[in-house]
């Protein structure tokens, strides 16, 4: 990327500090108070950075085989899920762990709720709710295949939407049943709830995106993908959709009449496929990280050219916005976690 | 980075084969054996265990169909997961070995390491190994179609257990499957033992070495239909037919290392070459000797007979075109009529009219590429389905290099591959295995696809 393509003046990426970790990154969270950044690799262990330091203010045992999910609640509860079919909820302060059985030999995700209190996590065909303490307080009834994703509505703590092969079941926990399908015969993998509710995204195995409109159920169709779809991010005001599945990312505008018909924004940086997307919580930036190891800020709708970009020193598999969306952490496949500034 | 990955992608067996036909005997095998490798092992209904140096992970078969418009292009999801998430860690696998369940279809397994871009960047899909019960899997030929599509799939086949089972019936098995699939390798084993390089690492399809077919099994059905091996003393020996339904016929006698069925197996391949060659005529009466010829007997005149000159004592094996009852034929020596050491039948099996075969095209001249295209695309939008392995060398008019292809039902997989040598005959060799193939039509499709001069 030629440097005089990059929008000058914008905005920025720095480099606050740099950690190592012993294997790929596989997910990363910010605590709400946004002091501290947990962060899961594939072998298993749990590191607790000190997100202004970059010290390791603790390391927990984690997943034997892997921890595949993190999320912090309000209290500075965080809960992950690993390859040992397990959920667990951990103390930070202490690093003393509760385990929960997670219904199967591995749980892909967990979640808490908007408000704190609860806690959902997939396994293999079913998604389970717990209250904080760790009871369990439901689980759904079989999904047609392995829940490839389970996210809460923006805002609710009753309302919980899954995908699966087949479509998407959209859940109030208390009922063994959804309370309405989304129909579609392909392999999801994975689902964004616009902010605002009005939008249900998914990411498809068949290089397509598929939207939701929730009120009337009507769907729509995006073609013309490089690869697989994992790469879903809403920006706060739930107007633009940001999507990976290729080199390029593809932006759509759902405000006014919607994407239906439209031409979606494309942003050009990256030189392989694009592994991670995130939207600022508040802001309009969006940051993307890919296969070439790079690091991008944008501003769609603004400008199609990066705001910064910044090389890392190996693929990028995840990253997260600090709660102030003012740092950005990246996780990548060498194990390593940069802390960013973003101006 | 695309580079860096291209040397290390991690190289994956499919195992598959019926209940009982002895895949958990091979990873049990595998997975004990001090071999110096890292293996990881997908297999159905297991937990997550690591065995020293080895991992098990259970996997669930969830098979779907990708939205691509084609009907036959089913994938398995729970593979992309497990394997992702393995591919991920820092201390790869050399290997990974993926069972399937006895009724299980290879097809999505192989059809995922070519749909899925993760997949297809960190491993390479490098053999389907199928495991096949020499005792029972007769039984299991009529009613399961599982069975022969394993069989039709497979670059490695074992054909366990075969201490079980007579010697002629494993030959008659034998030639039935090598009749289903053409292109396989097949052993026999004995409590599925055998070398592990023989089932890891093969290259199945490796573009660079499964396509250099070997030509003696793009022609499953032999150009003979009997062989006899004898053990001879230096001397003159007289080879007598009565009159019989064939006013000729070819026949070559080889030298064999000893009256072992390896030996006969190894002169076996010598004679296909030699049969597919000119043919040199002998009238009655005139001899013929062991050597690497084939001889065209004149029996115009009704009863006759031919001598055979050997200067050394020791085993022979002998290659009739037809069967020696036919022509109430025998090999006699000074003390009268000489039975074979060992006999071996090689006519194809009518009792079995297997739905599942193998057609193999090879034919010199360029291909023209339009025609070509066509005429596949057609063959793969109408029969894929049925069409479950193909791979071939094409000579393409106008280029200096070899082309290579394969695939799996629809999915097709091809690239330039080195020059043409210098003097080297620029020849078109492919093989399709499928269920009702028609072997004239593929010839006849593939013959008018040919570039004219």
């Amino acid at each position: 990327m030629p440097r005089d393509k990059v929008a000058a003046k914008a905005g920025g990426l720095g480099t606050l500090w740099r950690a190592s970790l012993d294997d790929y990154v596989n997910d990363l969270a910010w605590s709400s108070d946004g002091r501290t950044v947990a962060a899961a690799d594939v072998s298993g262990p749990i590191s607790i950075f000190d997100a202004s330091t970059g010290e390791v203010s603790r390391r927990l045992s984690g997943h034997g085989f892997g921890t595949t999910s993190l999320s912090w609640n309000n209290r500075g509860i965080l809960a992950s899920a690993g390859q040992d079919g397990k959920v667990r909820l951990w103390d930070v302060g202490s690093g003393e762990g509760k385990e929960l059985d997670g219904g199967s030999q591995w749980v892909e995700k967990v979640a808490f709720s908007p408000d704190g209190k609860f806690i959902v996590s997939s396994a293999a065909k079913r998604i389970r709710m717990w209250k904080r303490s760790g009871e369990l307080l439901w689980e759904s009834g079989d999904h047609g295949s392995t829940v490839s994703d389970v996210e809460w509505k923006p805002g609710s703590s009753r309302d919980l939407v899954s995908s699966a092969y087949g479509g998407l079941s959209l859940w109030k926990p208390g009922s063994p049943k959804p309370t309405r399908r989304f129909e579609w015969q392909g392999s999801t993998l994975k689902v964004a709830w616009s902010p605002n509710g009005k939008y249900i995204a998914i990411g498809d195995q068949d290089s397509t995106v598929h939207f939701w409109i929730v009120s009337h159920g009507m769907d729509l169709q995006m073609w013309g993908y490089a690869t697989k779809v994992r790469e879903l991010a809403w920006d706060s005001a739930s107007r633009y959709l940001a999507t990976g599945g290729g080199e390029a990312i593809t932006v759509w505008d759902c405000g006014g009449k919607g994407p239906e018909g439209s031409r979606p924004l494309t942003l050009e940086a990256h030189t392989e496929f694009v592994n991670a997307l995130a939207y600022q919580r508040r802001g309009n930036h969006l940051l993307s990280g890919g296969n070439d190891g790079l690091a991008a800020l944008w501003e769609p709708g603004r400008t199609e050219s990066p705001l910064a970009l910044s090389p890392l020193e190996s693929a990028v598999s995840t990253l997260a916005f600090s709660p102030d969306d003012r740092k950005a952490a990246v996780g990548c496949e060498d194990g390593s976690v940069w802390m960013m500034e973003v101006s | 980075m695309t580079e860096a990955l291209e040397g290390s992608r991690v190289p994956v067996t499919v195992l598959t084969g019926f209940l009982g036909s002895g895949k958990t005997t091979l990873l049990n095998r595998i997975l004990t054996e001090h071999h110096g490798k890292r293996i990881a092992v997908i297999e159905n209904e297991f937990g997550e265990v690591g065995v020293d140096q080895e991992l098990v992970i259970g996997a669930d078969e969830e098979v779907f169909e990708m939205n691509n418009g084609c009907i036959c292009c089913t994938v398995r999801g729970d593979l992309i997961r497990i394997l992702g998430n393995l591919m991920k860690r820092r201390d790869r696998f050399d290997y990974i070995m993926i069972e399937t369940t006895g009724m299980a279809d290879p097809g999505p397994v192989a059809q995922t390491f070519f749909m899925d871009d993760e997949m297809r960047e960190k491993m390479t899909l490098d053999s389907v190994t199928t495991l096949v019960d020499a005792k029972h899997v007769s039984q299991h030929f009529d009613d399961s179609p599982e069975v022969t599509e394993q069989i039709a799939f497979a670059d490695v086949i074992l054909l366990n257990k075969v201490d079980l089972v007579e010697e002629s019936e494993v030959d008659k098995l034998e030639a039935r499957i090598r009749n289903m699939n053409a292109a396989a390798k097949i052993y026999r084993t004995k409590d599925a033992v055998l070398e592990l390089d023989k089932v890891l690492d093969v290259g199945g399809f490796n573009l660079d070495r499964a396509l250099d077919i070997d030509p003696k099994f793009m022609e499953p059905e032999y150009p003979f239909e009997w062989a006899g091996v004898y053990e001879l003393e230096a001397g003159s020996y007289e080879f007598a037919f009565e009159e019989g339904p064939d006013p000729a016929m070819k026949a070559a006698i080889l030298p064999v290392a000893n009256t072992d069925s390896v030996e006969l197996d190894l002169a076996r391949d010598r004679a296909v070459l030699l049969f597919s060659g000119e043919a040199h005529p002998v009238e009655a009466g005139k001899s013929i000797v062991p050597e690497a010829k084939v001889y065209e007997l004149d029996l115009s005149g009704g009863k006759a007979a031919f001598g055979i000159e050997v200067s050394e004592a020791g085993a022979y094996a002998l290659f009739t075109e037809h069967y020696p009852e036919e022509f109430e034929a025998e090999v006699r020596g000074s003390d009268g009529s000489l039975s074979p050491v060992m006999e071996r039948e090689y006519a194809p099996d009518h009792e079995h009219d297997d739905e599942v075969t193998s057609v193999g095209i090879t034919t010199p001249g360029d291909l023209d590429v339009t025609k070509f295209n066509a005429w596949l695309g057609d063959i793969l939008q109408n029969q894929g389905p049925d069409i479950f392995r193909m791979k071939g060398v094409l000579s393409l008019q106008g280029e200096d290099t070899r082309f290579v292809f394969q695939g799996v039902h629809m999915l097709f997989d091809g690239r330039p591959d080195r020059p043409w040598k210098e003097g080297e005959e620029r020849t078109n060799s492919l093989i399709f295995i499928g269920r009702n193939l028609d072997r004239e039509e593929l010839n006849k499709g593939f013959e008018a696809c040919l570039a004219t001069k």
